[in-house]
């Protein structure tokens, strides 16, 4: 009988893994950013870097971080050819503007669109230590709002294509810019 | 060890000491006795049954006593978790538990209670509700002294639980606040009819305080075999008798009871062979 006992003692031991769970592990998916990727719209297949591009969403004051080891202003400007910016959870619709060019010398190549982005959301749990995280999917009918501004202008951004209208995730390309 | 052995040797001697010397008084008594009832021949008879008075009693002591265990029932209640609702808002709690000797060193050990816990996560508020029942056995591997009946055990429990549970409010988690931290949105969704199962190891000591009551603590290691997830969307985190749930399958517990003994009836404890 001890012997069983010591055995179940083994087992039961053994069989119990601890695992840390009350810090949210940075590498757990949680709430998704909207993943944009840029290309080139005389040759579709090919991506295209932007310039100088600041991102600012409305009301705000500051950009997006894009280069976080830039200090001043060089860090909300990109110049590479995929970024990923949050949608808000509290609302069903971020509208952003996306600056080209930013901070040139020359105010007439600062070309600025902004974009609204409509989707509905949903609260999906992850687990005790990160709580929940939202999931997006762009409505069906006018996912996008695209204006120029001033509106007189044309716009920089030639075709806004929805390439995922479900937004689970940051590993797929969720929006495809021609320009 | 060199030196222990040298003090056990002389330990030794000096026990031997003692007793050549035991031999010597006794033996100096009796030549001297002997030597006074030379010159009193009617009185050596009645030294003689003093003689058998003083030996009778040595003889007596040399017999084990017989000792008897009892047995019976044991009821009675976790002050921990009784006390804990008194200063602790988030808690409500009791548990019943009990035990029956069955044999020498083996119990029959259950566990009744019921929980209602709100837990506050950083960013997760649930209330959990339920019942339990936890059925085992504890081994006694404690050998009491006369007629102590305390006990030093380790046993297994297997534990069942029903219960509901209620999202009070959570957070949306976001790597990139750029719209700013979110406040706690209100849920208020129930799941209910929710179940687990769970193998507990107890290790656990009981003291006899006064007549039949007992004070007793244990721990206990939890190992969750099954529970029935409140939908795909989420999961048991508090399971009432379990305990706080972790991301593996391992909870942890404790109680600190107070117990009546009833006993039913007495056994005569075999003396151990080959002692």
């Amino acid at each position: 009988m001890k012997k069983i006992l010591s055995l179940l003692l083994l087992v039961i031991f053994t069989s119990s893994s601890c695992e840390k769970d009350d810090i949210c592990d940075a590498n757990t998916p949680t709430t998704p950013r909207l993943v944009i990727d840029f290309y080139n719209i005389s040759n579709a297949s090919v991506k295209k870097n932007v310039n100088n591009l600041k991102v600012i969403g409305e009301g705000m004051t500051e950009g997006i971080v894009f280069n976080s080891g830039a200090s001043g202003e060089a860090q909300y400007l990109t110049n590479g050819s995929s970024i990923s910016i949050p949608l808000k959870t509290d609302s069903n619709s971020t509208k952003y503007s996306f600056i080209l060019n930013s901070g040139n010398s020359n105010p007439t190549l600062i070309d600025t669109d902004e974009v609204t982005f409509n989707y509905t959301k949903e609260d999906v749990f992850v687990s005790r230590a990160c709580g929940f995280k939202t999931l997006f999917t762009f409505v069906p009918n006018n996912p996008i709002i695209h204006t120029a501004v001033p509106i007189t202008k044309g716009k920089w951004m030639q075709v806004i294509s929805v390439e995922k209208s479900n937004i689970a995730n940051e590993n797929e390309t969720h929006i495809k810019v021609f320009f | 060890m060199r030196h222990t052995l040298k003090y056990f040797f002389s330990f030794c001697f000096l026990i031997v000491q003692f007793l050549t010397q035991a031999q010597e008084t006794t033996a100096t008594k009796t030549t001297s006795e002997k030597k006074k009832s030379e010159g009193k021949i009617p009185e050596a008879p009645k030294q003689a049954t003093a003689k058998l008075d003083t030996i009778v009693p040595v003889k007596k002591d040399s017999i084990v006593p017989v000792k008897k265990d009892r047995y019976g029932l044991r009821v009675g209640v976790d002050l921990y978790r009784l006390t804990r609702g008194l200063y602790d808002k988030n808690y409500k709690g009791i548990e019943l538990v009990g035990d029956y000797r069955l044999t020498k060193n083996y119990y029959v050990a259950a566990e009744l209670g019921s929980e209602d816990k709100t837990t506050e996560d950083d960013r997760l508020n649930t209330t959990t509700k339920g019942t339990y029942l936890k059925v085992g056995f504890d081994y006694n591997g404690y050998e009491n002294w006369l007629d102590m009946e305390n006990i030093i055990s380790i046993g297994l429990r297997a534990g069942i639980s029903t219960f509901s549970q209620e999202l009070n409010s959570y957070k949306i988690y976001n790597a990139h606040p750029y719209w700013g931290e979110m406040p706690s949105k209100d849920s208020g969704e129930t799941f209910s009819g929710l179940t687990a199962g769970w193998i507990e190891v107890v290790a656990g000591v009981k003291v006899k305080v006064y007549n039949n009551i007992f004070v007793g603590f244990s721990l206990r290691m939890n190992t969750l075999i099954y529970d029935k997830k409140p939908s795909e969307n989420f999961e048991n985190l508090y399971i009432p008798g379990f305990n706080r749930t972790y991301a593996g399958n391992f909870g942890a517990g404790f109680n600190y009871t107070v117990t009546y003994f009833i006993p039913l009836y007495k056994k005569t404890v075999k003396p151990k062979k080959g002692k």
